[in-house]
């Protein structure tokens, strides 16, 4: 097929002047792109957006599947070429010509849509269009210098400005939420524990020196009497510190154990590994120390090793340690006689006899709770025996007994009892009646001195021994008579009541109050003070699981019973209980630069 | 590398021992903090690598492939340096702004893999500039023919040749929605002029060959929207995703600066 194409250009006179072309293909393909035999090149023009070809009827014929095209005015998809056509493809309008020879097919083609001038409406238009939307206010960069501001400003300048100066807590603003703001709040991670929270917004109470660590000597300006883990006091023991907490990677530091920031209560690590980690082969680490390996209360803890009081001796000789294994060695040397058994007669078996008659006794009338509940006070003449355990010495004056103390003040106030007697005819503080009855029994002396003396030594010797050696001081007191010194005297042995016979643990009494006494320590059958009541191992397994939580026990991991920080206290004494959490004390707050607030 | 990154990450989560519990200042934590650290500053590069035209040994593909894939490690490396804790803080505001990053990077790799294949079926053979074009003949050929028809009806065409947006504000040009397009309103009163047939001869046929412009004015005009939506949905991401990555980059020093100063 061959197609004759005139062009028709107009110039500026509104001529035309014509330019022939012949194209030869077996069918023309009219479009914008490059392939196309007859290439319009204007963005208007499909790619491919018309065809000319031959019919199956030899005629030729237009096709435009894709785009618009017109013929004389009317849109079309396909057309045969007639003479005097107008087809409008685009902006170009093509004539269709009589076919000279040779030729199939003869066409004009004219711009007649030359490309819209680019400015006005229309320009506006596209350039927004074609913007996208970095024409509209929106910019990437300025907002990208905006957030980056605000953010470095609020959250890095700001507080670093103030805690360079060091004056973050006066700066602090009402917020929302009735939380004030300080400069470095955002910065903290996460709750402080209870017990730091009234000072926790003056960071530097802890966080003394920009970009160091939080020192010991932070802890330690409140948290003074924190005991070691084991006694500190021997070069020995300094250095098996140092070898200790090096090779654990903690360098002794408090914070390596105790991160604040992490909740009201969660300051104090009480995981397992913490004890275990050193203790499951302490044997091989450290057999300097002798202690066995430990790893779980349910399997391999050792008996308990009671620490009971040596009478008259003082220093380390004044504690015995016992494992309660050595069942031979469990004897406790008190010096006093003390049978539970009669205390606690029951109520059914008469009780014991009191000034107010018989009544039954319970443990609690001598073992009172200390402040803490943890413990009990311990137990004293005055308060807990001499209600019963009357020092009278003079049956018709029964008020008048001697003090609890001394062998020497007891013979002094008999002697004085009577000398006075002697003088007075009767006791100065006594009453009538009373006088009346000393002098009925007979104890009106004779009128001359020398006489009277006698009496009054006579006297004073027989009630003194009696006391000593029958009845009184001798019903309670382990007594010797002592033949060393002139005349007769009497030594009463030195008292050791075990106060505290597990000191390396705690047991909080006030925490195991649902159970009897009883259950743990069973006194009611005692006849002996020597007889030792406190409950094994396998009485606190018998409720505390292991390291593993088991069902209907309670929690029984290393932390249940024991500390961390033992080292400092000194045995035979209780070991300081964790404190339920107070307000910062003003000893806390000056510490920490609060005293003024 | 990805894989491996978040594999060795859950593995080295999981198997510390933490005596004080799980969080970013364990050894663990520091390491996948440095490494999470690391990761932003080098995403935060490819806004720098992807303006360097000369030629290098690495491709800008790969180093797009590279910043989706790292980036989107970084949820997993960057959550167990947390430890999964969150508190009103600058630490969780720099996570929260990675996140959203991160988020909007993913809108992003979703918005390139659907929207260019939509604009191809939308143009077709054109571009956005040929459509414009044909608008502007179409213009011409509206305001021609209008010049013979009544006074309403000439001002609707010019209203339409003069006030037709395409493209507009960032609401109008996401969401595509143009109530008061004045092409619609001149068609819709051709239409009705239209079906009055009050029109006789040739002015009956030029209101046709109007109606008939304006039809097709309304079509190219949707086209050109949607080409302009499908454009700023691509586009509109990066309004986010890259401000709020320089937000992260200052959360993220003053989340550093901060845990040292106070260490």
């Amino acid at each position: 097929m061959r197609l004759l194409l005139a062009h028709l250009v107009q110039n500026k006179n509104g001529q035309f002047a014509r330019t022939d072309e012949v194209i030869e293909s077996e069918a023309i393909l009219i479009g914008r792109g490059t392939d196309c035999k007859l290439h319009l090149p204007d963005p208007r023009v499909g790619l491919h957006h018309a065809t000319i070809q031959k019919s199956a009827t030899d005629r030729f014929t237009i096709e435009a599947p894709n785009g618009v095209m017109m013929v004389d005015g009317r849109a079309e998809r396909a057309s045969l070429l007639m003479p005097g056509q107008k087809i409008q493809l685009g902006p170009y309008t093509f004539g269709v010509l009589p076919a000279p020879d040779n030729i199939d097919v003869a066409l004009t083609i004219e711009l007649t849509e030359p490309l819209a001038d680019r400015t006005g409406a229309m320009a506006i238009a596209q350039k927004r269009a074609r913007g996208g939307l970095g024409a509209t206010w929106l910019s990437k960069r300025t907002l990208s210098w905006l957030f980056a501001a605000v953010v470095g400003v609020c959250f890095l300048v700001w507080p670093v400005y103030h805690a360079i100066k060091r004056d973050h807590y006066q700066h602090s603003h009402a917020g929302p939420l009735k939380k004030s703001i300080t400069p470095d709040g955002a910065w903290d991670p996460g709750p402080l524990d209870s017990g730091h929270a009234s000072f926790g917004r003056n960071c530097a109470t802890c966080h003394q020196v920009p970009f160091v660590q939080v020192s010991n000597d932070a802890c330690e300006n409140c948290h003074q009497t924190v005991g070691w883990h084991f006694p500190h006091t021997t070069d020995a023991a300094k250095e098996l510190h140092r070898a200790v907490f090096s090779a654990d990677g903690s360098e002794g530091r408090c914070a390596a154990c105790h991160r604040d920031h992490k909740g009201v209560n969660a300051l104090k690590r009480q995981d397992l590994p913490l004890c275990t980690d050193c203790h499951r082969d302490l044997k091989t680490r450290h057999p300097e120390v002798g202690i066995p390996n430990i790893t779980d209360l349910k399997s391999d803890h050792p008996p308990f090793k009671l620490s009971m009081l040596v009478p008259g001796k003082t220093g380390r000789d004044a504690v015995l340690r016992i494992s309660q294994r050595d069942k031979a060695g469990l004897i406790e040397k008190s010096n006093l006689k003390f049978p539970h058994d009669v205390h606690l007669s029951p109520a059914k078996a008469g009780g014991v006899r009191s000034p107010n008659g018989r009544r039954a006794m319970e443990c609690k009338n001598c073992h009172v709770p200390d402040e803490t509940g943890t413990r009990f006070k311990p137990t004293t003449m005055k308060e807990h025996c001499q209600e019963c355990h009357s020092l009278e010495f003079e049956p018709q004056a029964s008020q008048r007994q001697v003090p609890h103390g001394r062998v020497d003040d007891v013979i002094a106030t008999v002697n004085e009892f009577y000398a006075q007697a002697a003088l007075l005819g009767k006791p100065i503080d006594q009453s009538d009646h009373q006088t009346q009855g000393l002098a009925r029994a007979g104890a009106r002396p004779p009128g001359h001195p020398a006489k009277n003396i006698a009496w009054v030594n006579q006297k004073a010797e027989a009630i003194v021994t009696e006391m000593m050696e029958k009845r009184t001081c001798f019903s309670c007191h382990e007594i010797s008579r002592d033949m060393t010194t002139a005349g007769a005297t009497w030594k009463i042995a030195p008292i050791a009541v075990t106060q505290h016979w597990l000191p390396k643990s705690r047991f909080p009494h006030n925490r195991h109050d649902t159970f009897e006494c009883k259950k743990c320590h069973d006194v009611g059958k005692s006849k002996d003070s020597a007889d030792i009541a406190i409950p094994d191992l396998n009485n606190c397994k018998s409720c505390h699981s292991g390291n593993d939580v088991e069902k209907d026990k309670a929690p029984g991991t290393c932390e249940t019973c024991h500390g961390f920080h033992v080292g400092g206290a000194r045995a035979g004494k209780p070991v300081a209980l964790p404190k339920v959490p107070v307000a910062a004390s003003d000893k806390i707050k000056s510490a920490v630069g609060l005293a003024e607030k | 590398m990805a894989v491996f990154v978040v594999l060795a990450s859950i593995i080295a989560y999981v198997s510390q021992t933490a005596p004080v519990g799980k969080y970013g200042g364990t050894p663990v934590g520091y390491a996948l903090g440095g490494v999470a650290a690391a990761f932003v500053f080098w995403l935060m590069w490819f806004g720098v690598r992807k303006r360097q035209y000369k030629a290098s040994m690495t491709t800008i593909q790969g180093w797009l492939s590279a910043h989706i894939y790292l980036g989107a490690t970084l949820v997993v490396v960057a959550t167990l340096h947390a430890a999964f804790q969150v508190g009103w803080n600058v630490h969780t505001l720099a996570y929260v702004l990675m996140l959203t990053v991160i988020a909007s990077g993913f809108f992003g790799v979703y918005a390139y893999l659907r929207f260019p294949a939509l604009q191809t079926e939308n143009l077709g053979d054109d571009t956005l500039d040929a459509i414009l074009l044909k608008i502007a003949d179409l213009d011409k050929q509206a305001t021609r023919i209008s010049l013979a028809m009544p006074d309403n009806l000439q001002s609707a065409i010019e209203r339409s040749v003069e006030g037709t947006i395409i493209g507009g504000g960032i609401y109008q040009q996401l969401r595509n929605k143009h109530p008061h397009c004045p092409t619609r309103r001149a068609v819709v009163m051709l239409e009705a002029v239209n079906n009055e047939r009050a029109f006789k001869g040739e002015q009956a046929q030029a209101l046709r060959s109007l109606y008939d412009v304006m039809l097709r004015k309304q079509k190219t005009v949707a086209r050109a929207r949607r080409d302009v939506r499908y454009r700023a949905l691509m586009e509109a991401w990066l309004y986010v995703h890259v401000p709020l990555s320089f937000a992260l980059l200052t959360a993220l020093l003053a989340h550093i600066v901060s845990v040292f100063f106070y260490w």
